[in-house]
């Protein structure tokens, strides 16, 4: 299957809890292809929070999932049956990134906010549910890549 | 030797004091290995996957805190602002996905000729580790060896270097901070090596000693340790009984890196790539390219790409984000660099560039400027005959550069080392790729890739005098050791009812 023919589906639209979380899967679902490198089956949270206090105490203020099909993605409210791992934002990522126009923007972005958190600018991070090695058999070190989250810089 | 109560550490470009800190004594010391030895139990408690979940935890915290860190790792290592960002990114990475590692401590079931499964090859931690970390890099190594311990289950103390604990010390504070569990199994030790390690030594509550440091100061290691133990023989039974016990010794130790360059490449890349491999962090590291074999059709026309990359790096202040080199860690080390580069001189050698110190007169600010030098191929192949530069490690930023009349010639002269940590090659013939992954003597080879990369599969040790025991190594695997077991129960259960 090429890039092109991925597809997105936003499952229950009214079952988010924040505004903000229905305009990130709105954004995410423009960029199917962000998920073309995961196997089918694939499935992984993406959880907003409003600080890193409600983070390290695994309270996010919305959740919802990603689940890669045969097609290409459901975008689902609430945490995955067995999620592959959690990608943690900060809702000043989000608001950022949703803003971004393009999806190279979006995963300079996102690497941004990995590379450099900031609690006050925006933060991303990432809590494995699953064993790295499933992880990346999955193609989940490729996906990282891909959305700029994990990079190996050309040159130091 | 006088036990100092403080350390002060200073900033390695301008000799600004950073910090002053207490130091241990010989009681403290043990007062850590006994405290580390007591709570070691609680990391049994947990299993390897809840450690290592922690451990990426944690790595999360260091990202929160990377500013900061960097910013340490810059003024008392002197490290360049670009290369401290890679230094924690490799770092990070490692303890991000350190569970990645199970694959080497994963217990094994073996068969038998009869297709039987009854033996299993279970991986057990060694017990307590006492750990010295080198200068050079004031965080990565130092964490690595208390990670990789927390990993597999081992008690740990760290002693950084005194001249730049404060990263480490930080690091530490940020476990505390996150309420590590079992944080009582690892301390750090702030003494210096050379009494430090008699310590550790007499300890019988160290099990492993895991040193990064010159080959040298690891053999002097191991004859104190035999001094040690022949202090502690009884002679009663009319035979020497040693009553000490063997200790587990790891050794991570000096590298004398060959670069191999063919004649069919790219050479504007290849140079381009050779200067970072060479001269990153002041050439200040055990793994970097320090003896460069180029073949001889493309010789001169390489080493004026080599000199044109080399002359582009911008040494001065560590802070500047365009900064290549930065200040060298020690006067040792610059005078080492002249004394090597005095001493090629005297067999003839030719300097390209470099050869010049900015010398401040004081511990701080020193400088040498990256050098290149040629060493005549005749030179290379008796080590008793010859040059410093050429046999012993240039830990600093001082490479030499030698001509080979074909692939064999370059595998000789690339094996002319007491040395092999790693070794690279730059070609496009795939026979030559087959030659180098067979006859180069190196623990790690690498093959047309780029230098200073940033991957979990990165492993170090090395043959010869590179490391103690020889092999490409991963710390988790070399922190604990095999059991053999044999479970006859299954058919044997009814016999012994």
């Amino acid at each position: 299957m090429t890039e092109e023919e991925l597809t997105s589906q936003i499952i229950d639209k009214k079952a988010y809890k924040t505004e903000i979380a229905r305009n990130y899967t709105k954004f995410l679902s423009k960029y199917p292809e962000i998920f073309s490198d995961l196997i089918n089956g694939s499935n992984f949270d993406f959880a907003l929070y409003d600080s890193i206090e409600t983070y390290d105490k695994e309270s996010p203020v919305d959740i919802f999932n990603v689940y890669r099909n045969g097609n290409g993605i459901e975008i689902k409210p609430g945490r995955a049956v067995d999620s592959d791992l959690e990608l943690a934002l900060s809702l000043d990522a989000v608001k950022k990134l949703i803003q971004t126009k393009t999806k190279v923007d979006y995963a300079q972005l996102l690497g941004l906010f990995y590379d450099n958190p900031d609690e006050e600018k925006g933060w991303i991070d990432f809590v494995l549910h699953k064993r790295t090695q499933t992880l990346i058999n999955m193609g989940y070190g490729k996906f990282a890549q891909t959305a700029g989250i994990l990079k190996d810089d050309d040159d130091i | 030797m006088a036990k100092v109560q403080e350390l002060e550490i200073k900033n390695k470009y301008t000799g600004e004091l950073i910090g002053t800190i207490p130091a241990d004594t010989p009681e403290t010391v043990n007062e850590k290995i006994k405290k580390v030895h007591k709570n070691q139990h609680l990391l049994k408690e947990m299993d390897f996957f809840e450690r290592a979940q922690l451990l990426s935890k944690f790595a999360t915290k260091l990202r929160f805190k990377k500013s900061q860190l960097k910013d340490l790792v810059v003024a008392e290592g002197g490290l360049p602002i670009k290369y401290s960002e890679w230094e924690l990114n490799i770092v990070m990475n490692g303890f991000k996905f350190c569970d990645w590692y199970y694959q080497f401590l994963e217990e094994k079931p073996l068969t038998s000729i009869e297709g039987e499964q009854l033996v299993r090859i279970r991986y057990i931690p060694h017990g307590l580790a006492a750990c010295i970390s080198p200068r050079n890099t004031p965080i990565s190594l130092p964490l690595y060896q208390l990670g990789a311990n927390y990993l597999v289950g081992n008690g740990a103390i760290v002693k950084p270097s005194t001249a730049c604990p404060l990263t480490m010390l930080e690091a530490y504070s940020i476990m505390e901070e996150m309420d590590l569990p079992a944080l009582g199994a690892l301390d750090l030790v702030i003494a210096p090596g050379e009494w430090a390690v008699d310590e550790f030594l007499k300890s019988p509550l160290v099990k492993t000693l895991m040193t990064i440091t010159a080959s040298h100061t690891a053999k002097d290691i191991l004859v104190r340790y035999g001094r040690f133990l022949k202090k502690t023989v009884d002679k009663s039974m009319g035979f020497p009984m040693y009553t000490q016990p063997f200790k587990h010794f790891f050794f991570e130790c000096a590298g004398n890196d060959a670069g191999i360059v063919m004649d069919d490449v790219n050479l504007e890349q290849v140079a381009k790539w050779n200067v970072t491999a060479s001269y990153t962090n002041s050439g200040q590291q055990c793994f970097s390219m320090k003896r460069i074999i180029v073949h001889k059709d493309i010789y001169d026309q390489y080493i004026e790409c080599l000199v044109k990359e080399m002359e582009n790096l911008k040494y001065g202040d560590p802070t500047d984000p365009d900064t290549d080199i930065g200040p060298l860690g020690s006067r040792r080390i610059l005078m080492m660099m002249e004394v090597m580069v005095a001493d090629a001189k005297k067999f003839g050698a030719k300097i390209f560039t470099g050869a010049e110190k900015i010398d401040t007169g004081e511990d701080y600010g020193l400088f040498y400027k990256p050098t290149l030098v040629e060493i005549k191929p005749e030179l290379c192949e008796d080590l008793t005959k010859a040059p410093f530069l050429w046999k012993e490690e240039a830990f600093g930023p001082v490479r030499s550069i030698t001509k080979a009349n074909d692939m064999k010639d370059a595998i000789r002269l690339a094996n002319a080392s007491n040395y092999g940590m790693r070794a690279v090659i730059y070609t496009s013939n795939l026979n030559n790729i087959e030659i180098f992954k067979n006859e180069l003597e190196a623990a790690n080879i690498y093959i047309n890739a780029r230098p200073m990369l940033v991957d979990i599969t990165v492993s170090l040790g090395g043959i010869k005098d590179s490391a103690y025991p020889a092999g490409c190594k991963y710390y988790p695997q070399e922190l604990v050791y095999g059991k053999y077991i044999y479970d006859g129960t299954p058919l044997n259960l009814e016999k012994i009812k």
